[in-house]
């Protein structure tokens, strides 16, 4: 008799369906949407170069600080939610409750209430560039979720693991890092990339903030141009193959972490 | 058998909530010995056992395990730990790490021994409980007995004056009992202090130097094997024994 493996599945947020690596269907859901997405894309820009060429033309700079900021924010939001999440399951009565309350009151206010309050809060002390602004503002919102999905991975390692660790001498924080996060990790990484998809989905939201982005550069091309429908659904398009391709990129991780059961 | 006690357990109790688990224990075990203790479940051996490396906190009374007071809050447990190696049912080995991994880990770290020192100690060990060939696997790969002499060769990694056995061959199917016995065998005849708390009634009686019978949380009997099989005098050990034999 072996030892029973628990799997684990965290529930998924609002990110996106990650394909499975064990799927080797070549029609899946996945494939369909990218596929229909590209060749909307390039059907659109062949049948009508105007307006819908020059659009993609001038979307590139948006595409690049909606990237700019998801990856800052991502980075940011690891440390935030690690330590979250380690301070929700702490037993320590004061870390505890710090790390509890931030999570609590960032999942009652919403991601856009938050970014307008962030934003002119920090505007009342420093003067911050609009882009680090927005960035602070998402990281400090999706650390809470991060925080989250930190402490049910965490908390879905057997406790024997810690036992063992702490029964050959290791300290609590090399247990942390030696025993539990290593293993963690499997658990944590579907619903961790599919928070990364929702933040970059939900990057749209700091437009309103005089960032740049993707949405932004649509909305300012078609309010010169008039092109209201042609600009948002390349926006869309463009976004839909985005997140299409960052979900594949978490699946191919999540594969690569499997390695050492049978 | 030197007359210095390693382990002093005194007049140790622990609550869970409403329930005692250990009521007034006391247990002086001596470098070298090997003890088992014996009881019906739910009568606090794994709780005594678990307590001689804090992995249970103790609510009153003292527990000195090579001179130092683990129950003193001064103390520092994971040096102390260092000297304890601890074998669990559940086996418990790291299944992010090859076997060989597992192995090395905690000399490497808290040794800090050289990896190249630590691999050829962790082979030696493997060699000793027969697995030499699964040095580079992962534990998922492994049997239950095998994943449990791999996890008795972690212990005896950090080089330990004192292993603990809770219920190793518990989890295990019959017929990988005897490897795992074997291997525990073979370490008390190399002077080991053994303390195990098991079912292994054969393993006892052939290994022990004292055998400790609990219940409700008490030591209500203690002596060597011979005594314990042959005349068991309190009844509830007589009414135990006769269930298990």
């Amino acid at each position: 008799m072996s030892v029973e493996k628990k799997e684990v599945r965290i529930a998924v947020t609002d990110g996106m369906l990650i394909p499975s690596g064990k799927d080797k269907n070549v029609i899946t859901a996945w494939s369909i949407s990218l596929i229909f997405a590209i060749c909307s894309i390039i059907y659109l820009c062949v049948k009508n170069p105007d307006p819908y060429l020059d659009i993609l033309k001038f979307l590139p700079d948006g595409i690049l600080v909606t990237f700019q900021v998801t990856i800052s924010a991502i980075l940011l939001t690891i440390p935030i939610g690690l330590a979250t999440g380690m301070g929700r399951l702490s037993e320590n009565r004061i870390i505890n409750l710090v790390a509890s309350t931030y999570v609590e009151i960032i999942r009652g206010i919403p991601l856009l209430v938050q970014l307008f309050f962030i934003y002119y809060a920090i505007g009342e002390f420093v003067q911050l560039p609009d882009l680090t602004a927005a960035i602070i503002a998402m990281s400090v919102c999706y650390g809470a979720y991060m925080g989250e999905v930190f402490r049910a991975g965490i908390d879905a390692v057997d406790s024997g693991q810690a036992e063992a660790a702490r029964s050959l001498g290791f300290n609590k924080t090399e247990t942390m890092f030696m025993v539990i996060l290593p293993q963690a990790w499997r658990t944590i990484l579907p619903p961790v990339g599919n928070e990364f998809i929702a933040l970059l989905k939900d990057s749209s939201l700091v437009s309103i903030l005089a960032v740049s982005e993707l949405l932004r550069r649509g909305r300012e091309y078609a309010s010169v141009t008039f092109n209201y429908f042609e600009c948002y659904l390349m926006v869309a398009l463009i976004y839909l193959v985005i997140t299409l391709l960052l979900s594949k990129a978490v699946s191919i991780m999540e594969n690569k972490l499997n390695y050492y059961d049978d | 058998m030197t007359t210095n006690p390693i382990i002093q357990v005194e007049n140790v109790y622990k609550f869970f909530g409403q329930l005692t688990a250990l009521n007034d224990v006391s247990l002086n075990i001596s470098s070298g010995e090997k003890v088992v203790i014996l009881g019906p479940s739910g009568s606090g051996k794994s709780t005594l056992l678990r307590s001689i490396n804090r992995l249970e906190k103790i609510d009153k009374g003292h527990i000195i395990v090579d001179g130092q007071n683990i129950t003193a809050p001064e103390c520092n447990i994971n040096t102390v730990r260092q000297e304890l190696g601890m074998v669990f049912q559940s086996f418990n080995l790291f299944p992010h790490k090859t076997v060989l991994g597992n192995l090395v880990m905690a000399p490497m770290r808290l040794k800090k021994m050289p990896k190249e020192e630590a691999e050829a100690i962790a082979l030696e060990l493997l060699k000793k409980v027969g697995i030499s060939d699964k040095a580079h696997v992962y534990p998922a790969k492994l049997s239950g007995g095998q994943q449990q002499r791999v996890a008795i060769a972690r212990a005896l990694a950090m080089n330990p004056k004192i292993m603990l056995f809770d219920e190793p061959t518990s989890a295990l199917d019959p017929e990988m009992i005897g490897e795992v016995l074997d291997v525990m065998t073979s370490l008390a005849k190399e002077g080991m202090t053994m303390v195990c708390v098991t079912h292994e009634m054969g393993f006892a009686r052939e290994v022990a130097d004292r055998l400790v019978f609990m219940d409700h949380g008490e030591i209500i009997e203690e002596g060597t094997p011979e005594e314990f099989f042959t005349n068991p005098k309190h009844p509830r050990l007589k009414q135990f024994l006769e269930q298990i034999l």
